[in-house]
């Protein structure tokens, strides 16, 4: 199902597209599809990159190190929304390749687009943190609770978790496209503000709290707590949770901020994700909004939720088809690494949309 | 027997001690919480998968394997790289690699040797695979192949030296909740100790760890491994130097008041009597834990340091433990004479029993670490159960104490009541030195369980906030752990010089006609304790009968 790593291998070389007119705020998610052989580890590729922004670019020559992070971050984003929106209408699907989601994210503000840009920035954010915890890159501050230069403040109050980090390179990148001067205040941009903080608050307070005791004789009485990053598919599930509670908001011009449409909902929290835009039904494909439609996807014949046959396809109905299914079975499985398996044949119905 | 500096002080003087004791406590919290960053900093850590494609570790080569920099080894991003499959790269040719500390801001940090001592614990993170379970039904037993190497900055980058290396067996135990149980979701598991050093001498430390399989054992069937993380946790430079310096500052005190003390008692002309004796012992036992020695750490590589702070702190709790025990004993006025240390000989052991328990569990454990830090007693089965058999005989021992202390607390006050209803008809020496006694009695009951309030109230406080995490650093926060630690040390250093200062034989002699201001309490105090006896001294007189046979 990943077809985004189908799409790696049929478009691997030849997607740098450069769009000039659509100027979207996940365009950059387009780093996604480049090859995970070609890193981007020379000043000049990012010219070359697709779907920047004049500031991203920018930010890109500063810290080119960080650049495959922010290609891993897009590409976790991109699997983690298919895998969450697997059984829904609409799947997260990139098939649309220019456009990456299409224009349900290019133009409007639907619960989608805001789902799509919280998980963006989270991924972006987790993407950074992980690799800054690795050692491999050198850049990654010490964060501002350290005095001094990093050596100094280092050997006096060790060094911050790198989540601090992380977080604030995927608001100052991903966050780069609605920052310009006149960009800032519109209803838009600050929905797009808003859902990204959203999706990085989402790794933030989900943080896994270890803790180990080292006191006289291994007691507790010295107790040492670190704060480990949650892994990527739980924010997903999170963000997921959110999407199904997101709040419709209208923009207030004199204050520039959003607001509740129905005015006797809870305000939203910096948690919360929301949208502006009540999303099509994604039955039918519309080049206007963006949907692909439902014809020829997959669905369960005996599911009553979104994913059963009948409300997937729109009540158009469904084909059955038999398929021969060849899967690997049997097998030998170390730690890591090396899997010896046989292969066996399976015969499944399969039921595809009209 | 004479009476103390504590009964002949005026009201005055003890007001102002009492005040100033307490404001110096307060300066010992203070430095804890704003001057001393949080005790310990945490480095947490992905390691790198370094492929060891020709088998050098294998065949018993002592090669580093870098994660970074010149030298770097070859490493994959992740298992489900292409190249695992087209190469058939084994599970026993990868080699988990961390190079501490980590680079930061562009330069790579170097380790200092105020960290004073580093533990270090495994984080694995464990895949469910619907296909390759995590074998639930049982413990996991692992096999780790460890080495850890040195280099410091002015080395050559390729001059790794081998600090350490050892094969260890850990217990693995995870679990997953049944509704995660679909592939990619994460299985919790428990943090596997890795290595204790007691120093931290060199700049750099290169960890390599190896998990080696073998088709014919059940070894390091863990399921499906996806990552391992190396956490490292080390005292922060900065909080040393701040212990370092309260150390330097109370030593000389300490030794200065002990001597006072010392010299005090001698010039009385009498044989010293036991609780003399013990308050000495205990100022010397906090002067040991006091000298700071620590010092020699910056220029010598001293690994023995923790377990040899272990050693003093537990020293000094046992002593403390004693004082109290001889202290209540010899307070108890039932006309028993004590005065030795034999006649504590039951309680002692208790004491002894506990502190012996919980010396050879730190032997066992950081004594052994000397030799090899990777080495946990708790990793096998019968260290575990032999370390859980001296906590438990240690902590039977000190429910023990406390109830013979509690018990022995309980008879003094009785003692004190029904020498209260008497204390009228003995004459005026007799009552003067029971009156002492009740009262200096009183006095370190106070105090110490002040103390020992404030000690719990700081542990909890400096648990709880270290649970909980605080996010920003824009306000200023206190470090409750730090004073928590510099509080209680502080605290119980001043708790000794009082002790030392106050139970002090005095110079004043006891005289009919003295009149001071402990002279207008007692007479206060003897105006309540006739409306009392009035009314119960047929008992009174019946207690103290029996407690005088």
């Amino acid at each position: 199902m990943k077809q985004s790593r189908w799409i790696c291998l049929v478009f691997g070389l030849t997607v740098f597209y450069i769009s000039l007119l659509s100027v979207d705020a996940v365009r950059w998610m387009a780093l996604a599809q480049m090859s995970s052989l070609a890193h981007i580890s020379d000043e000049e590729n990012c010219d070359k990159l697709d779907g920047l922004v004049k500031r991203q670019r920018r930010l890109c020559r500063r810290n080119v190190e960080l650049m495959d992070s922010v290609r891993v971050g897009a590409l976790m984003a991109i699997e983690e929304c298919q895998a969450q929106f697997q059984k829904r209408r609409w799947n997260c699907s990139t098939e649309n390749n220019k456009k990456l989601f299409g224009n349900v994210i290019l133009k409007q503000g639907t619960r989608e687009a805001a789902f799509v840009h919280s998980i963006s920035a989270a991924g972006v954010a987790h993407a950074v943190t992980r690799a800054c915890s690795s050692g491999q890159l050198t850049k990654c501050g010490c964060d501002r609770t350290v005095r001094g230069r990093s050596q100094e403040g280092f050997e006096w109050s060790g060094c911050s978790d790198n989540i601090a980090y992380g977080n604030a390179f995927s608001q100052v990148f991903v966050d780069a496209r609605e920052s310009g001067k006149k960009k800032r205040l519109k209803p838009r941009s600050i929905m797009n503000r808003h859902n990204n903080a959203a999706g990085r608050r989402a790794i933030r307070d989900n943080m896994r709290l270890d803790c180990k005791c080292h006191g006289v004789s291994g007691s507790c009485e010295l107790r040492t707590c670190w704060r480990a990053i949650p892994i990527f598919s739980d924010v997903g599930a999170i963000l997921k949770e959110k999407f199904d509670g997101a709040t419709e908001v209208k923009h207030v011009p004199s204050r520039h901020e959003l607001v509740p449409l129905n005015s006797q909902f809870k305000p939203h929290t910096d948690q919360d994700l929301v949208y502006m835009e009540a999303s099509p039904d994604f039955c039918e494909a519309d080049r206007k909004t963006g949907s692909l439609g439902t014809h020829g996807r997959l669905c369960n014949k005996n599911s009553k939720a979104i994913d059963g046959c009948d409300l997937m396809c729109c009540g158009r109905g469904f084909v059955t088809r038999q398929v021969k299914v060849v899967e690997r079975c049997k097998c030998k499985f170390h730690w890591c690494c090396s899997v010896r398996c046989k292969t066996c044949e399976r015969i499944v119905d399969e039921h595809r949309c009209l | 027997m004479a009476g103390v500096v504590l009964e002949t002080l005026s009201n005055r003087k003890l007001l102002i001690l009492s005040v100033s004791l307490v404001l110096i406590l307060a300066v010992f919290f203070l430095i804890g919480g704003l001057v001393a960053p949080a005790p310990n900093s945490v480095i947490p850590s992905t390691t790198v998968k370094c492929v060891d494609a020709d088998n050098i570790w294998q065949k018993g080569e002592m090669k580093p394997f870098l994660p970074r920099g010149k030298g770097k080894c070859d490493s994959i991003d992740h298992f489900s790289d292409p190249r695992v499959a087209r190469e058939g790269i084994d599970a026993n040719e990868i080699v988990f690699s961390q190079w501490m500390p980590l680079p930061k801001d562009g330069k790579q940090l170097d380790m200092s040797r105020w960290f004073q001592n580093m533990v270090s614990v495994i984080e694995l993170d464990l895949t469910y695979n619907s296909q390759n379970k995590y074998p639930e039904d049982r413990d996991a037993h692992m096999v780790l192949e460890t080495r850890v190497f040195y280099r410091n900055k002015e080395d050559d980058v390729k001059d790794w030296k081998l600090l350490a290396a050892s094969t260890e067996h850990r217990t693995l135990q995870c679990s997953i909740e049944n509704d995660n149980r679909q592939d990619g979701k994460r299985y919790q598991c428990d943090l596997l100790p890795f290595f204790e050093l007691g120093t931290v001498f060199y700049d750099f430390y290169l960890i390599n760890i190896r998990l080696p399989i073998d088709k014919r054992t059940d070894i390091n069937i863990i399921g499906q491994l996806d990552d391992l993380a190396v956490v490292v946790i080390f005292q922060n430079g900065g909080f040393t130097k701040v212990w370092f310096s309260i150390k330097t500052v109370l030593f000389p005190a300490v030794v200065a008041v002990l001597l006072w003390f010392w010299q005090r008692v001698l010039t009385e002309g009498r044989a010293t009597n036991l609780t003399e004796r013990t308050l000495f012992s205990l100022g010397i036992i906090l002067s040991i834990m006091n000298c700071p020695i620590e010092w020699l750490t910056l220029v010598v590589s001293m690994p023995f340091m923790t377990l040899l702070n272990d050693i003093r702190d537990g020293a000094f709790y046992a002593m403390l433990f004693s004082f109290w025990l001889i202290f209540v004993g010899e307070h108890m006025m039932d006309q028993v004479e004590r005065n030795q240390l034999k006649a504590y000989w039951k309680q002692l052991t208790v004491v002894i029993l506990a502190s012996a328990a919980c010396f050879i569990f730190d032997m066992c454990e950081r004594g052994v670490q000397l030799t090899n830090p990777f080495f946990s007693i708790w990793s096998s089965e019968v260290g575990a159960i032999a370390a859980l058999g001296f906590i438990i005989v240690a902590g039977i021992s000190a429910c023990l104490y406390f109830v013979f202390l509690c018990y022995l607390v309980f008879r003094v006050f009785r003692n004190i009541s029904s020498k209260r209803t008497s204390l009228m008809q003995m004459s005026s020496v007799r009552r003067k030195y029971y009156s002492g006694l009740i009262y200096r009695f009183k006095f370190l009951m106070l105090v110490t369980l002040l103390c020992a309030a404030l000690t719990v109230i700081s542990f909890i406080i400096g648990q709880v906030s270290e649970g909980q995490w605080k996010w920003g650093d824009e306000d200023l926060s206190l470090e409750y752990t730090s004073a928590f630690l510099t509080g209680t040390y502080g605290m119980w250093n001043v708790y000794v010089i009082s002790l030392l200062c106050l139970y002090a034989p005095s110079h004043k002699k006891y005289a009919a006609d003295t009149v001071d201001e402990t002279d207008t309490n007692s007479r206060e105090e003897e105006v309540q304790l006739t409306q009392m006896a009035s009314e119960s001294s047929n008992i009174a007189s019946f207690i103290s009968k029996q407690a005088a046979d």
